[in-house]
């Protein structure tokens, strides 16, 4: 029962998004936010972030696709990968910078030390 | 994008091919857990790694399911984004632990180095105030000589200006010579003090009793050119002995007092008149600079 209206309620965005102009399902929105969230902290500027930013960022263009060929299951999935890039995109960015971090203290720690 | 639009494509091939291999992906994800696994993560961010295995799982079962399938290949793929995202996770929480203890040697250090400044600074300051107390003590002390000189040097000057009443005293580079008449002193040819001279020295005494611990008088006996020499100098020492034996007898130290006669041989004025003779026949006490004196000045 559940599944059947699982499938129709499916049925029913899909026959809305052919209808006019196509409301993006919320694991896009999702995905989209993860890629701003990552490019907001600079992730671009870090190889490792920028390649997982990019990753993202066509993973979402594959959804788009996707979703224009009637492949939301599959466009779905594809969102999922998008949006874990852009999270591992936003911590590799956020490691970065804990160690870089984590390296002036101690630089600063052993500077002092020189002075005694 | 081209390469994630073949990657569809393989993915969509191989269930055609039926295989039971796992995909690529699955491959990597495996390999990723393990690593995930086997890492601080495990310690650190053991729920990330926890979401990783159930991701991973959701792939395998989508392989026994359909193996080289789309799922798979994706819930794969996901599944090694998320062993990779929780040994980031764990990179980042190492780091921030490395950071904080750092940052709180660093305080320590700094701790130190003010403790160590602060005291190095109390010492100093302690080492000035001593230094300077013991600059105020010297200087008091100093204060303290000067005044006593200066009292000493006073009941002197004024011990000699009440001499001057029964005396003749006079500044003289060999020091402070105070002439006695001879006449007044002594009966002609003789050593015994008349009774007349104990007044006046005794004025002496008192004076002399007023002088520094170390200062020198010499009494000095002289005569006039009547007479031998040899008798001459045996009676001006017999005088100045006794003059030296009164100044004793008044209380002046013993020490610090000498005799000497010197006959005929320092004549003041001429022998030839009465009057010179009479200026010649004398004793002369005479008071020494003192050594303290003579350093302060």
């Amino acid at each position: 029962m559940k599944m059947l209206l699982l499938k129709l309620g499916g049925v029913g965005l899909l026959a809305a998004a052919c209808g006019s102009t196509a409301m993006p399902p919320p694991s896009m929105t999702e995905a989209q936010s993860s890629v701003r969230a990552a490019e907001a902290v600079g992730a671009e500027s870090l190889p490792r972030g920028a390649l997982h930013l990019k990753l993202a960022r066509d993973g979402i263009e594959d959804a788009k696709r996707l979703i224009a060929d009637d492949e939301s299951e599959k466009a779905e999935l594809v969102l999922e990968r998008a949006e874990v890039d852009a999270e591992l995109a936003l911590a590799l960015t956020y490691e970065a910078k804990a160690r870089a971090e984590a390296q002036t203290a101690l630089a600063e720690v052993r500077e002092l030390g020189g002075t005694n | 994008m081209k390469t994630v639009s073949i990657a569809f494509l393989a993915a969509l091939a191989l269930p055609a091919c039926a295989s039971s291999q796992p995909t690529p992906q699955l491959v990597d994800a495996r390999m990723a857990y393990a690593r995930a696994q086997g890492s601080h993560a495990n310690v650190v961010v053991p729920d990330r790694v926890l979401t990783a295995k159930q991701a991973l799982d959701d792939a395998e079962e989508a392989h026994a399911d359909a193996p080289g399938s789309f799922r798979e290949a994706n819930l794969a793929y996901i599944a090694e984004r998320k062993a990779l995202l929780a040994m980031a996770h764990a990179g980042i929480q190492m780091a921030e632990r490395d950071r904080v203890s750092a940052e709180e040697l660093h305080k320590e250090r700094q701790q130190e180095l003010r403790e160590r400044a602060e005291k190095s600074l109390e010492n100093t300051q302690d080492n000035l105030h001593s230094a300077r107390q013991q600059i105020a003590d010297q200087g008091s002390e100093l204060v303290e000589k000067q005044r006593a000189l200066t009292k000493a040097e006073q009941r002197a000057a004024a011990a000699l200006a009440s001499l001057e009443e029964v005396a003749k005293v006079k500044a003289e580079s060999r020091g402070m010579v105070i002439t006695l008449d001879g006449a007044v002193l002594f009966t002609t040819g003789k050593s015994e003090l008349l009774p007349i001279s104990r007044e006046k020295l005794a004025h002496v005494a008192k004076a002399l009793q007023e002088l520094e611990d170390d200062q020198r008088v010499v009494v000095e006996g002289h005569t006039d050119s009547r007479g031998t020499d040899e008798l001459n100098q045996a009676l001006s020492q017999a005088r100045a002995d006794a003059v030296r034996s009164y100044l004793i007898e008044e209380g002046v130290d013993a020490d610090m007092i000498t005799a000497v006669g010197r006959g005929e041989t320092q004549p003041l004025a001429t022998n030839d008149t009465p009057e010179g003779r009479a200026n010649n026949r004398r004793v002369e006490v005479i008071i020494k600079p003192s050594d303290k004196v003579a350093a302060r000045q």
